[in-house]
C-alpha cells in the first residue's frame, strides 16, 4: 500500500472516495501491529536469557523455545493482518487480534514458569 | 465498572464474552458494519494495550532477572510475579473491551466506559511508592 495516494473525499461517503485511506489508518494499524510485535521481542528474549546460563536444564531451554516460537507467531499474524489492511475497504481484525492477546497471556505463564522454575 | 465479559443482548445480561471472542461471525451479524476507521482505530488502542501488558511481563522478567536478592525473603519473584499477572489481565481486558467496543459500534450504542485504566493507574502508583518507601528505609538504615 502507498499512504500517499490516498486523496481528499467526504469521510462516509459512497463509492470509490469512500475507500480511500483518509488520516491514513490502514497504515497507522499495521505499523501499530509492527511495533506491537517488536515490542514482544524484549519478552522473548528476557524469556531466553536463562537458556543461556551455563549447565541450564532442559526446562529453561524449553520455555525459551516456546517464548521465541510465540513470537515468531506474533511476527507472522502481523504480516498476515497487513494484507487484510491493504484490501479496500480494509477486512476488519476477528482473530488476529484474539490470537494476540492469547499469546501475551501466554508470554505471561512462561514468564512465571521461567521465574519460579 | 461494566461486568467483565459479559454483554447485554436484548436488555439480557449474558456470559458470552468468551464465546464471542471464538465466534466472530455471531459479532458480524449484529448492527450494522461501522465505518472501518473506527474499528481500526479500536484495533490501534486494542494493540496499545496490548504492549502496555507486554511492557509489564518485560518489566516482570526483568525484575526476577536483574534484582539482587531482597532484604525480605522471595520479594523479588512476589513483585515479578505480580507484575507478570497484571501484564496477563491487561491483555484480557484489552480482548474484552475491544469486542465490547465493536460491538457498541456495530449496534450504535454507547461504547464502553471502563475504570480499569484508572484502576491500573492507581496499582502501578502504589507500587512505586511501596518500592520507593522500601528503597528509603534501606538506604537510611
Amino acid at each position: 500500500m502507498n499512504p500517499g495516494e490516498s486523496t481528499p473525499g467526504t469521510p462516509g461517503a459512497s463509492g470509490p472516495a469512500a475507500f480511500d485511506d483518509h488520516g491514513m489508518s490502514s497504515f497507522r494499524t499495521r505499523l501499530a501491529w509492527r511495533r506491537t510485535a517488536l515490542s514482544a521481542v524484549a519478552v522473548g528474549l528476557l524469556a531466553t536469557r536463562p537458556a543461556f546460563a551455563p549447565g541450564a536444564r532442559s526446562a529453561p531451554v524449553l520455555l525459551a523455545a516456546l517464548a521465541m516460537a510465540g513470537w515468531a507467531a506474533l511476527v507472522g499474524l502481523a504480516y498476515r493482518r497487513a494484507r487484510g489492511l491493504d484490501a479496500r475497504p480494509p477486512r476488519p481484525a476477528r482473530r488476529t487480534v484474539i490470537a494476540y492477546a492469547l499469546i501475551t497471556v501466554g508470554f505471561a505463564v512462561i514468564g512465571g514458569l521461567v521465574v519460579t522454575l | 465498572m461494566a461486568p467483565f465479559l459479559t454483554f447485554e443482548v436484548d436488555n439480557r445480561r449474558v456470559f458470552g464474552g468468551v464465546r464471542q471472542w471464538f465466534d466472530p461471525e455471531k459479532t458480524e451479524s449484529v448492527g450494522e458494519t461501522p465505518d472501518y476507521r473506527f474499528s481500526l482505530a479500536n484495533e490501534r488502542t486494542f494493540l496499545a494495550w496490548v504492549r502496555t501488558g507486554l511492557a509489564l511481563i518485560a518489566g516482570g522478567l526483568a525484575c526476577a532477572q536483574f534484582l539482587p536478592p531482597l532484604p525480605i525473603e522471595h520479594l523479588r519473584e512476589i513483585i515479578a510475579i505480580a507484575l507478570l499477572i497484571l501484564g496477563a489481565v491487561v491483555a484480557l481486558r484489552a480482548v474484552d473491551h475491544w469486542a465490547r467496543t465493536e460491538r457498541a459500534m456495530r449496534t450504535g450504542t454507547e461504547l464502553p466506559a471502563s475504570r480499569f485504566p484508572a484502576i491500573l493507574a492507581i496499582v502501578v502508583a502504589t507500587g512505586a511508592l511501596v518500592l520507593t518507601i522500601a528503597v528509603l528505609i534501606q538506604a537510611l538504615r
